[in-house]
């Protein structure tokens, strides 16, 4: 198990075609782990790009940490894993919570950025996108239950339900989470948007909440285009060969633009 | 380590107890012995994995085979009710015709 050590804690990694030219870097959902790519998205970027997967602080296999859950110093956090793994200059990909790193770090690092792609980042002073992030627990059951389980005929196991208890216990009563979340509530008003000059991809639901966020988003980013999927705002979970295709494809289309 | 240095082809039994010894390892040996595990074991029914233990699985089996075995690939080829009644046999026999 690929187990790094950053700042004296251990993040799970998992790379993939690591001989490749070019890298993109996933980030995960609150409340959610690397899996989310791992199986079906991962493996078509692989086939073009150097892949790294990583568990958030606190997050699947990662280490846990009582505080540094702000935007800030969780897009430090990628920056020194980035640092670690000697790699200059990525293309970046977010979903959800993730999509605001990845906004953030485009915000603050510009230049170890080559392209952008945003999948479903909420805006965290809308009311109803509070309301996705207040439920992100949900959005992980959500996951566990639509992929791994019967919801007809199985409940989630004695076992599972312990450990996911124990990790919202955990995340809750005993780290910085909530108040770091509360204190981003103006983060996409605070910032200067337009001084993204990055190629940039908005990928949103057509059924989502999100979705003005994103309409929003492709007004004040210079270099983007919005596309919807078919879907809410699970969509890498309901489309992930469209997504991973469609992630591959702006890439790939605008490098060659950069290149000619 | 868990590489295979032989190029001997497991049977079914060897297999499964290596596949045991690697789900023992992810869900922990005190669940483990209370799960019963056996070749009917559904991993997410019986074995109640969920996807990043999963991860930890498929690594260890790309760890031990190396690149004979595109295990990921063959798990992402798979619909959602394929995964719901993914048991242990199944994977021992995809391991045991790739070898």
């Amino acid at each position: 198990m690929p187990i790094i050590e950053i700042n004296h804690k251990k993040v799970h990694i998992q790379e993939l075609n690591k001989g490749a030219e070019q890298t993109v870097v996933l980030i995960h959902g609150m409340f959610s782990n690397l899996s989310i790519y791992y199986f079906n998205i991962a493996p078509v970027l692989a086939k073009k790009f150097h892949v790294v997967m990583y568990d958030l602080k606190s997050h699947g296999m990662s280490e846990r940490f009582e505080d540094g859950y702000d935007l800030g110093n969780m897009s430090s956090d990628l920056i020194a894993l980035m640092d670690k793994l000697q790699l200059e200059k990525v293309h970046l990909v977010g979903y959800s919570f993730g999509g605001l790193i990845a906004l953030k770090t485009a915000l603050d690092y510009q230049n170890r950025i080559s392209q952008l792609v945003v999948m479903e980042a909420p805006d965290p002073q809308d009311e109803k996108a509070r309301g996705i992030i207040e439920q992100y627990s949900k959005e992980f059951l959500e996951h566990y239950v639509a992929n791994f389980t019967d919801t007809t005929k199985v409940q989630m196991g004695k076992r599972q339900m312990e450990k996911n208890h124990r990790m919202y216990e955990f995340l809750f009563n005993k780290t910085s989470i909530k108040a770091d979340m509360i204190r981003e509530k103006y983060f996409l008003s605070e910032v200067n948007l337009s001084e993204i000059h990055i190629p940039t991809l908005l990928l949103y639901g057509s059924d989502s909440n999100c979705t003005p966020t994103g309409e929003w988003l492709n007004d004040q980013i210079p270099d983007s285009q919005l596309e919807l999927i078919s879907g809410d705002h699970n969509i890498p979970i309901q489309e992930p060969a469209l997504i991973a295709e469609t992630i591959v494809d702006f890439l790939s289309k605008t490098l060659t633009k950069t290149l000619t | 380590m868990d590489t295979l240095n032989t190029t001997e082809k497991l049977n079914h039994e060897e297999l499964f107890t290596l596949l045991k010894g690697f789900i023992t390892e992810v869900i922990g040996e005190e669940f483990a012995e209370e799960m019963d595990i056996s070749p009917e074991s559904s991993f997410t029914k019986d074995l109640e994995m969920d996807s990043i233990e999963i991860v930890s699985f498929s690594e260890k089996i790309k760890a031990h085979f190396g690149d004979q075995i595109d295990f990921t690939g063959w798990l992402s080829s798979m619909d959602l009710d394929e995964l719901i009644n993914l048991d242990l046999r199944m994977i021992i026999n995809y391991i045991y015709e790739c070898q």
